[in-house]
């Protein structure tokens, strides 16, 4: 359903070249979720802005059902400009509060089709009810809702021109443990029932393998990991991907976190390191780490890693 | 006993009513043993830890009854000039959440770290440099020497946070209150910050109070947990009960609620509903309106049920 291939977004600054994506390749099936994974400054955000054509690539393509989205013609912009919704992570930022949440939820459906008020407001209780709200929040201002029922409104603004692809970039990280999950079955429950496609970025590794079927772990703009879910969380090959699972605090306390797995602070993307960005921290760095940056290498059918260490594991 | 906590309340007086942001809590911290206080937005845990300080809203907040003691002595009589001059930043320090707004962005980090060390007359002069210096080693900051003259933007977030906890602990205080100190830190540098309060634990003997959302932070952290939930702390035990035998139905739910890391559950058990408003509070169990096994009686305050072994939970389902 959504390609990205060979994706790199530059940004020229005054220090110099920002590179914060490089070279990232990832598909999303339909109906599946694709959870982007990594640190803050990794580039996960900046991915998913590319996606919604809020910036636009340095180089490469990202195609939706095999169409490039950087040369679609008109009529199929504004389709694709539909057709992919977004909720973002602040529902207090990302709400006008000076709109009611009726108009709040109209506008994206009038941005594409002018329907009666009839049509028009039936359309906005369907969605509130899909949300778990009553129709009467129409009336109502943002303000007078809780975060978690903010972001419902959230959710609903997005599915009301019927999307097909959906970002959701940190959709419950500003929620408490108590709403979030609240939230995180109601955004399966509507996946399930209106076949949608998640491109999820999230920074929490149990809510990712939780919530997603697949994820492109990121580090430094460039993919260390991508996978199924399954297998990339039970045998994660990448030392990166390693590091962020062993350093996750567990509700036990019995489990013992590792301080080893990376050592050190991540680079800044004005300056990346030499061949593999993420040697300068890898426990198991070796000669060609420093300089060449390691291809993605393919462990199964869907599984790639990019790391030196696998070129000798694999057959 | 380093810290004694009895049936605290501290009240915030808005236009809109008496907000009960802490309504009767009772705690204790030892020497050496870290606390977790452990709850929601909104549930009292950071006004909890300002209200030890006595560090409390202008004009609003008040201190309504109970005691503080450290040592034995009750903080809540003292005048504030001997909270400035022999409490705060001197018996006990506290670390926030954010290392970019808790540091001054125009003086240098040296300045900042040894600010507190002159003003409780820890070191002057010639020691204090070196003093300074030390403090930063036991932080692990690198090369320390060379980084006095920088400042605070010039330091990533993981080194901001150690800068922090530099200028905490200088003093060699009795007890450090840790709101989310890693809250705003990526998972790689969370884990470098806990191991490093944990070695400064270890090290000075000191007792902490770790305010925090994050149930694995609080596990891999601390000895003792007490839940807290709208104002009120509702359960209290070793980290191990909390876990793995968990008495409190909110404890219960907010365990069942997170998603967790090699688990198959495809469903997340959800809490229905929100937490009460705390102007005017239901007058029985606060959590009762969300809870699975409401029963009548809970209408009324529910009584702290000793479980034993330093575990006790507010409910009236214990209580039969």
């Amino acid at each position: 359903m959504l390609e990205v291939d060979a994706v790199t977004k530059h940004y020229r600054t005054r220090r110099g070249t920002v590179r914060a994506v490089e070279g990232v390749s990832f598909t999303v099936p339909k109906r599946g979720t694709l959870a982007l994974v990594g640190e803050s400054g990794c580039g996960k955000t900046t991915i998913a802005k590319m996606v919604l054509l809020l910036e636009i690539p340095t180089a490469g393509v990202i195609r939706f059902e095999g169409q490039d989205i950087a040369t679609m013609a008109r009529p199929a912009l504004r389709s694709y400009r539909r057709r992919v919704q977004a909720v973002f992570q602040d529902p207090y930022a990302s709400l006008n509060p000076r709109l009611r949440v009726g108009r709040i939820i109209a506008e994206p459906i009038l941005a594409h089709e002018r329907p009666g008020r009839t049509a028009l407001d039936k359309r906005i209780a369907e969605v509130l009810d899909i949300v778990g709200l009553p129709a009467a929040a129409a009336r109502l201002y943002p303000h007078e809702f809780s975060g978690g029922q903010r972001q419902r409104i959230a959710i609903a603004r997005a599915l009301a021109p019927r999307p097909e692809l959906m970002v959701l970039d940190e959709p419950v990280s500003a929620l408490d443990v108590s709403i979030r999950a609240q939230v995180l079955n109601l955004l399966q429950d509507i996946q399930a029932e209106y076949g949608l496609t998640y491109l999820i970025i999230a920074h929490d590794l149990a809510l990712v393998q939780h919530f997603s079927s697949a994820v492109a772990v990121i580090y430094l703009g460039r993919v260390a990991e991508a996978g199924p879910t399954g297998p990339v969380f039970a045998d994660p090959r990448h030392p990166y991907t390693q590091a962020l699972l062993a350093a996750v605090p567990l509700p036990d306390p019995d489990h013992v976190l590792s301080e080893a797995a990376a050592a050190g602070e991540i680079a800044s993307a004005l300056n990346p390191p030499s061949g593999c960005s993420f040697h300068p921290r890898c426990p198991h760095a070796f000669a060609p780490c420093s300089v060449d940056v390691p291809p993605p290498y393919r462990l199964a059918a869907d599984h790639v890693a990019a790391c030196h260490l696998l070129k000798e594991a694999l057959p | 006993m380093l810290l004694q906590v009895d049936q605290l309340r501290m009240y915030l007086h808005l236009r809109r009513g008496v907000l009960r942001a802490v309504d009767g809590i009772s705690l204790h911290v030892n020497e050496a043993e870290t606390l977790g206080l452990v709850g929601e937005s909104g549930s009292g845990k950071t006004m909890t830890g300002l209200a030890m300080l006595r560090l409390l809203p202008r004009d609003a907040g008040r201190i309504e009854s109970g005691s503080i003691a450290l040592d034995g002595r009750d903080l809540t009589t003292l005048t504030e000039t001997e909270m400035v001059r022999e409490i705060r930043g001197r018996r006990i320090a506290m670390i926030m959440q954010d290392p970019m707004t808790s540091l001054n962005p125009v003086f240098s980090v040296g300045d900042q770290v040894g600010a507190p060390l002159r003003y409780h007359d820890i070191a002057r002069g010639a020691v204090l440099r070196s003093s300074v210096i030390d403090v930063l080693r036991r932080v692990r900051l690198p090369s320390p020497e060379q980084r006095l003259g920088d400042y605070p933007h010039q330091f990533s977030g993981g080194q901001r946070q150690r800068i922090v906890t530099a200028m905490a602990i200088g003093c060699t205080p009795r007890l450090l209150i840790a709101d989310e100190p890693t809250t705003a830190l990526d998972v790689t540098i969370q884990v470098q910050i806990i191991a490093l309060l944990k070695r400064i634990q270890q090290d000075a003997g000191l007792g902490i109070v770790l305010i925090t959302h994050d149930l694995g932070v609080a596990a891999s952290l601390c000895h003792r947990i007490a839940v807290m939930y709208a104002g009120q702390i509702v359960e209290t035990a070793p980290v191990r009960a909390i876990y793995r035998s968990p008495a409190h139905p909110y404890t219960q739910a907010l365990l069942a609620a997170i998603p967790r890391l090699h688990a198959t559950a495809k469903r997340l058990t959800a809490i229905p509903g929100q937490p009460p408003s705390l102007i005017d509070p239901p007058a029985g169990c606060r959590f009762a309106a969300r809870c699975p096994h409401r029963m009548a009686r809970c209408t009324e305050p529910p009584p702290m049920v000793d479980l034993g072994d330093g575990h006790s939970a507010a409910c009236w389902k214990l209580a039969a």
